[in-house]
């Protein structure tokens, strides 16, 4: 039975689409075991619990690792029996961390990773171009922390997140002929990070963390009417200059995630990992672009633009194992399956989002103070209903995904 | 230990082969069912709007976005090769250089198209009238630009020689199969298996948009007599429509179709661009000239008052007064009491109640002219509440003997009125992200001549037949994807 499912595992050689645009690509290593967090063997720790850090071997550690996402969504309509997909580019998360024990108790470390994101390509004339055409959402949290240990078995660590992110936001403005672009490079946001782990005994690690959310505060956002004739742009209708160029604010919440996770080793050899996420993604209910002069919006005041979202908390369960085929080679399996943060009848084009199911794998090998980690995951959306009555947009979706991690980790002394 | 770990996995592996990723039906797998309906010869009959006129002509571009070329085109998926021929003019522009000048360049101009200020502007022609039928030259579009619901069945309709005395339309004469022949005639001689009728739009379009300078014809059935810009009696064209439906059933004892009823003008941008009360903005100064230059006429009205010439709420209706809000536009209006024996004209300004056709716009933006204020908005540029009540009247009639005879001859009814209605409303019609409106340019749905739909507009009209196709005759056409015709083309 074991050997079935290793085999099938590595053969499915997989990855998944996160809820939302949340990308939980933190670690290679973790990933293998289907993103479990409770492992403190080196740095790539520092981003799933500040406390963990305190428990790394080693006096100094480096982590560093990325990812290549594929990923493809489609949508039919029953309505016209047309169907359309993405064309997204591969994604490549990242992620790098060190960690550093000052005195035997005080630890510090940084971690810097690219925890939200998503770009989603439709072709620009599919049926929902006036949606959107392609999305592009990129964030860097830079992660300073430190961490205290108590004692033998405890810790606590806190973080400050410092966020920096992107949006670039193409859509067909259908009724005047042209396009729209969103775009800001320059968003920023603030949060933090506290965390507690716990080894109450030499078998079994325990891991509470909580990340705050991060309102990414677009302020110089820049909205580029393409194609659309002058005497409509600086017309009342519109409003904008005759380079079709208009200033925009926006904030978008990177939202804030618990996390409970254990680990259990069975045998010297063989451990096994559980984690419990839950993210707050409630907090984005609706988006609001609060243009300067264009008269685009929706409201009483015509330059904002609020758009319902209507997202929901979501649940992910993981569970993961590891087994130490040799001293330097370990071998991974996981699965966990994430939640969808909307109903079939929230469902939006520009953040495709299913329930999933993943299956992950991965090896990691030893070169005395180096390891390198591979890991593979696959993703398996499910299938949903589209019954989207803001934007009268009905059909089905689908997705797949896989994702594919090469990490290294150097524990220097 | 062990076995419970294994066990979980075992779980997983499991929960993923039961969990569907895949579509439950793929639409490529789809076949799409004819239902009771045959659709194998599959022929439209109507006016402009089955011909796919829009921009104020008929050119290749919109012909090849007719509402029931799409159609066709969706009942082929189900099978069959269904061909589905339109009489295609000879060019993109549109109009007819010949008869244009016949006109004295005022009709059958080329299509219009957007100015860099955003006004519509007519094209010169793009070439003569072209004969394209004749003898056994049959197209399964039948739609005829101007064509009344008693001109389907009037002999000569399509006749060279008639044209002069204006007994004719050059868009039949193009591809009418004789001088002799009826529009119904060349549409039964293909003995449809399928039909659709979209007529009676112009039998109260024209009065309409003539600012109701015709005759409301209700009680003559003798259309022989009528003008061009009156409203047809309702019996004349419910006999057509029966006649029409009767006659393809003789044709095709299995002949199945649908059948629209007619939009509410109040439905449409030429009807609905320009606000009842368009004078704003007049300063202190504007407003005292206006109102000593009218003080004149409004004391003469008095004078008709105390003659008793006028009622009071005439007198009423007819003072003119503007202040700094919004002030209706002085308009000349025939259904007044006539008082030009004591040197008055017949002038009001509009109520809300008033509906100001969009020729008028420029005439009111225009500072010389200085329309709807200085001078008085011509009686055809202007559909007043009594007129438009009449053209109501006519619709609503014309609907209900629609309906009624859709019911007894089994055929699917079309509601286009409800449908334009609905994008009529100030939150119009959405479709994957789009909202269309009836707004004149920007709505998205309607064409530069602000009557007829653009590309968008008649994929929304295909769907709504197709709507009621399927659920009259139980088949599973397909809808149209609205967003990927084309809609007006910005300079």
């Amino acid at each position: 039975m074991k050997r079935i499912l290793i085999t099938t595992a590595l053969l499915a050689g997989v990855f998944s689409y996160a809820g939302g645009f949340r990308v939980s690509l933190q670690g290679v290593k973790q990933l293998a075991m289907a993103h479990t967090s409770a492992h403190t063997e080196d740095a790539s720790i520092a981003f799933f619990n500040p406390a963990g850090i305190s428990f790394i071997p080693n006096k100094l550690s480096v982590a560093v690792g990325g990812f290549g996402a594929i990923s493809e969504v489609e949508y039919q309509s029953l309505e016209t029996l047309q169907s359309y997909k993405t064309e997204n580019p591969v994604g490549t998360p990242l992620y790098a961390a060190i960690a550093y024990k000052v005195t035997n108790n005080v630890s510090v470390g940084l971690s810097v990773t690219t925890p939200f994101g998503s770009t989603v390509k439709w072709a620009d004339d599919w049926t929902g171009r006036e949606v959107v055409q392609k999305m592009e959402l990129k964030s860097f949290y830079f992660q300073p922390m430190v961490s205290y240990k108590f004692n033998d078995w405890a810790s606590i660590g806190v973080s400050y997140i410092y966020a920096k992110g992107m949006v670039d936001w193409d859509k067909a403005v259908t009724n005047l002929g042209g396009t729209l672009n969103i775009n800001d490079e320059k968003a920023t946001g603030s949060g933090f990070g506290v965390g507690f782990y716990l080894k109450p005994s030499s078998n079994l690690d325990l891991s509470i963390a909580y990340r705050s959310a991060v309102i990414m505060k677009a302020e110089n956002g820049v909205a580029t009417f393409t194609g659309v004739p002058e005497a409509v742009l600086t017309s009342p209708q519109l409003n904008v200059g005759a380079d079709g160029q208009d200033a925009f604010t926006a904030e978008l919440p990177l939202v804030d995630e618990y996390t409970i996770g254990l680990t259990y080793k069975i045998t010297p050899k063989w451990l096994v990992s559980a984690d419990f996420n839950y993210h707050g993604w409630e907090r984005y209910s609706k988006l609001t672009l609060d243009f300067e002069n264009a008269q685009v919006g929706n409201q009483a005041d015509k330059t904002v633009l609020v758009s319902p979202k209507n997202f929901k908390n979501a649940k992910t369960f993981r569970i993961g194992t590891q087994y130490m085929l040799t001293d330097k080679l370990a071998g991974r399996l996981g699965y966990y399956f994430d939640e969808s943060p909307y109903e079939d009848k929230y469902f939006i084009p520009e953040t495709p989002s299913f329930d999933a199911s993943v299956v992950t794998a991965g090896l990691g090998y030893k070169f005395g103070k180096l390891g390198v980690d591979l890991a593979a995951a696959l993703s398996f959306p499910q299938a949903r209903q589209v019954d989207n009555a803001y934007l009268n947009f009905k059909g089905q979706a689908k997705a797949k995904a896989m994702y594919l991690g090469l990490g290294f980790t150097y524990n220097a002394f | 230990m062990k076995k419970i770990i294994l066990s979980a996995f075992a779980i997983s592996a499991l929960t993923l082969v039961s969990c569907n990723t895949d579509f439950e039906r793929d639409v490529n797998n789809m076949t799409v069912s004819t239902g009771k309906a045959d659709f194998s010869k599959f022929v439209s009959v109507g006016n402009s709007l089955t011909s796919g006129f829009r921009d104020g002509a008929l050119y290749l571009d919109g012909q090849n976005e007719s509402f029931p070329s799409m159609i066709a085109k969706q009942m082929g998926l189900a099978g069959g090769t269904q061909t589905f021929t339109q009489p295609l003019m000879p060019n993109n522009v549109g109009g007819f250089k010949d008869l244009f000048a016949a006109s004295g360049n005022t009709e059958f101009y080329g299509k219009l198209t957007l100015s860099p200020t955003l006004s519509p502007t007519p094209s010169a022609p793009g070439a003569n009238l072209d004969v394209i039928g004749g003898t056994g030259k049959y197209f399964n579009n039948m739609g005829v630009p101007g064509a009344k619901s008693f001109h389907l069945v009037t002999p000569g309709y399509g006749s060279a020689a008639n044209l002069a005395v204006g007994k004719a339309n050059p868009y039949f004469v193009r591809f009418a199969t004789s001088a002799t022949t009826t529009v119904l005639a060349d549409a039964a001689a293909q003995k449809p298996s399928f039909y659709t009728l979209w007529i009676g739009n112009n039998d109260v379009l024209s009065y309409a948009t003539s600012g109701g300078s015709g005759v409301d014809r209700k009680g003559n059935l003798d259309p022989s007599t009528y003008g061009s810009n009156d409203i047809s009696d309702p019996n004349v064209v419910a006999n057509v429509i029966k006649t029409v439906i009767t006659s393809l059933k003789t044709a095709n004892a299995n002949s199945k179709g649908a059948i629209a009823n007619i939009p509410y003008v109040t439905s449409i941008p030429y009807f609905t661009t320009v606000p009842a009360k368009p004078i704003t903005g007049l300063s202190a100064t504007q407003i005292t000239q206006l109102n000593a230059a009218y003080a004149a006429y409004n004391a003469g009205l008095g004078q008709a008052k105390t003659a008793n010439l006028i009622s009071e709420a005439e007198f009423n209706q007819r003072r003119i007064n503007f202040n700094s809000g919004f002030n209706g536009a002085v308009i000349v209006d025939k259904d007044l009491t006539n008082l030009s024996g004591l040197g008055l004209p017949s002038l009001r300004q509009t109520t809300a109640n008033d509906l100001i056709l969009l020729p008028a716009l420029t005439l009111l933006r225009d500072t010389t002219i200085k329309g709807g204020t200085a001078t008085p908005l011509a009686d055809k540029y202007v559909l007043s509440e009594k007129e438009a009540a009449k053209v109501i009247a006519a619709t609503d009639a014309y609907n209900a003997s629609i309906s009624s005879l859709a019911t007894a001859y089994g055929l699917a009814l079309v509601d286009a009125n409800g449908k334009m209605k609905e994008l009529g409303r100030a939150a119009g019609i959405q479709y994957n992200g789009v909202k269309y409106t009836a707004s004149f340019v920007t709505g998205g749905a309607f064409s530069l001549d602000g009557v007829h739909p653009n590309g968008r507009g008649y994929a929304l009209i295909a769907n709504t037949f197709i709507d009621a196709i399927n659920k009259t005759y139980g088949s599973t056409l397909p809808w149209v994807d609205i967003n990927a015709y084309s809609g007006v083309t910005f300079p």
